[in-house]
């Protein structure tokens, strides 16, 4: 599991982004979570696998506190879109428990389409407080 | 009634509707359950319908990448095509310069003997002069007579020496100028055309000690391109005097001919001088390659050269140069240029 690099203890979960695959830094100690760059891997389950276990594990805590989910991707296919879309469900099911949760969208200025895709994915989030936010365009971090 | 893509989902979604009102009345116990699914279902739905969206926003994507692609290939081609036609531009203006030289050097080499010619004659007239007003004056003796005369053989064998030197300058550059101009096919020979051409060179080498040694049989003929021969020899001595010889050395310079075969002939020309780095040689007759960059090269004589052999003279040429062990280029092509259907005005224009 530890060819691509990742770290991943009780604390936090890092995988680096490579051109494929999007970066990943959850810090469950503050409950921060981030996904940055851009996902379309060759091989959906072995990447979104490892990040899904982690997340199932640290969402099933029942002492956890508040979280905040930043969404930074430019770009993802499909399946990706897929995988998000169970993420997002994950997180409003702990939502609907009464745990608090923010997720941001973060969108380039301009992109217009990625903006309208943030509200589509955020049609099914009662519970999930549901934030946009734009980056400067081509300002990759 | 407009279009549904989802037209499917909703009606199975109405069935379960219809049948969750059916399973109140007889099953009230599983309701729960079956609205659970029908929530599922209808996540689903709205999750099939966002992948739609994502995966044409993907595909519009590309679209738009491979019309930005497109727009930049016919662009580059473009840009290509006016490169393209500035180096024709510089390839003609370089022949131009090359000619040009070519006239500067006979006017060199032509004043010499003219000079000659000039003072002699002006020596002559004052001569003779002297002895019309000696004769006049009726004080004219036989031993004065007799220097006149012997002066005046003196000068007048200078004056038609030095004029027909001058006379054969010009017939070689007329000639060598022609060639040059027209592109004219002709049988010559080749060790007296290549003299001629270095004629017109001379006043480049000379100065600074250069030699140029010609070592051709004499009875070779060739059925060719006279012009681009002529063009071809200028550029490489051009070339060499340019790179070879370090500043105040007296380089040397070689042409070697021979024949192979009764039908090819092989010109060698090679000096002596610093020559250059395997990455040079390998590069010398891409067009604009030169180490001189801003200092007068155009990185196109030997392209030019390299043209000319193949495309006219339908030969090969080759390099070959290590540092410190001069350079040498050796050139093949069929003694009787073969025939073609391109006129040659186009390849040499």
């Amino acid at each position: 599991m530890n060819v691509r690099a990742e770290q991943h203890d009780m604390d936090c979960l890092t995988i680096p982004a490579t051109g494929r695959t999007p970066g990943v830094s959850f810090d469950f100690g503050s409950g921060h979570l981030r996904m940055t760059g851009e996902s379309y891997p060759d091989d959906v389950a072995s990447f979104f696998g490892p990040v899904f276990e982690a997340l199932r594990c640290f969402l099933n805590n029942p002492e956890g506190g508040p979280i905040r989910f930043d969404m930074e991707l430019l770009y993802f296919n499909s399946s990706s879109a897929k995988a998000l879309m169970n993420i997002f469900q994950m997180l409003e099911t702990v939502a609907r428990g009464g745990r608090s949760v923010t997720l941001t969208w973060c969108v380039e200025e301009n992109d217009d389409s990625m903006r309208e895709l943030g509200e589509d994915f955020a049609e099914d989030l009662r519970h999930v407080v549901f934030e946009m936010r734009e980056m400067p365009a081509g300002g990759s971090q | 009634m407009s279009f549904n893509l989802f037209a499917a989902e909703e009606e199975a979604l109405a069935k379960a509707r219809a049948l969750e009102a059916r399973l109140g009345a007889l099953a009230p116990e599983c309701l729960p359950e079956f609205r659970d699914l029908i929530a599922a279902f209808e996540l689903s739905t709205r999750e099939q319908q966002r992948l739609v969206r994502v995966s044409d926003r993907l595909q519009a994507q590309l679209s738009d990448a491979n019309h930005e692609l497109d727009r930049q290939r016919s662009e580059a081609e473009e840009a290509l095509d006016n490169l393209r036609e500035a180096q024709e531009a510089m390839v003609q203006s370089e022949k131009l310069a090359s000619l040009g030289a070519l006239v500067a050097g006979v006017a060199h080499e032509i004043n010499t003997p003219v000079g000659i010619a000039v003072s002699c004659a002006s020596h002559l007239a004052d001569a003779t002069q002297a002895m019309r007003r000696r004769a006049d004056g009726g004080s004219l003796g036989k031993a004065e007579f007799d220097r006149y005369l012997a002066t005046a053989i003196d000068t007048t064998d200078l004056i038609l020496g030095n004029c027909e030197r001058a006379a054969q300058l010009i017939a070689g550059f007329k000639q060598v100028a022609v060639d040059r101009a027209s592109a004219v096919r002709r049988t010559v020979n080749l060790a007296a055309y290549i003299q001629d051409t270095l004629v017109s060179l001379q006043p480049k080498f000379r100065p600074s000690g250069h030699a140029v040694a010609v070592y051709c049989p004499t009875d070779l003929e060739l059925d060719s391109y006279p012009g681009v021969l002529s063009q071809i020899l200028s550029n490489l001595v051009m070339n060499a005097l340019t790179h070879a010889f370090a500043d105040g050395q007296a380089g040397g310079m070689a042409i070697t001919v021979d024949s192979p075969d009764a039908d090819t002939v092989r010109m060698c020309f090679a000096d002596n001088g610093r020559g250059m780095s395997e990455e040079h040689s390998a590069r010398v007759f891409e067009p604009f390659f030169t180490t001189r960059r801003g200092r007068g090269g155009s990185g196109l004589g030997l392209h030019i050269v390299h043209n000319l052999v193949v495309g006219v003279l339908m030969g090969s040429i080759t390099v070959c140069s290590a540092p410190d062990l001069g350079t040498s280029f050796t050139l093949q092509f069929p003694r009787r240029t073969p025939d073609r259907d391109l006129p040659v005005e186009t390849l040499t224009k």
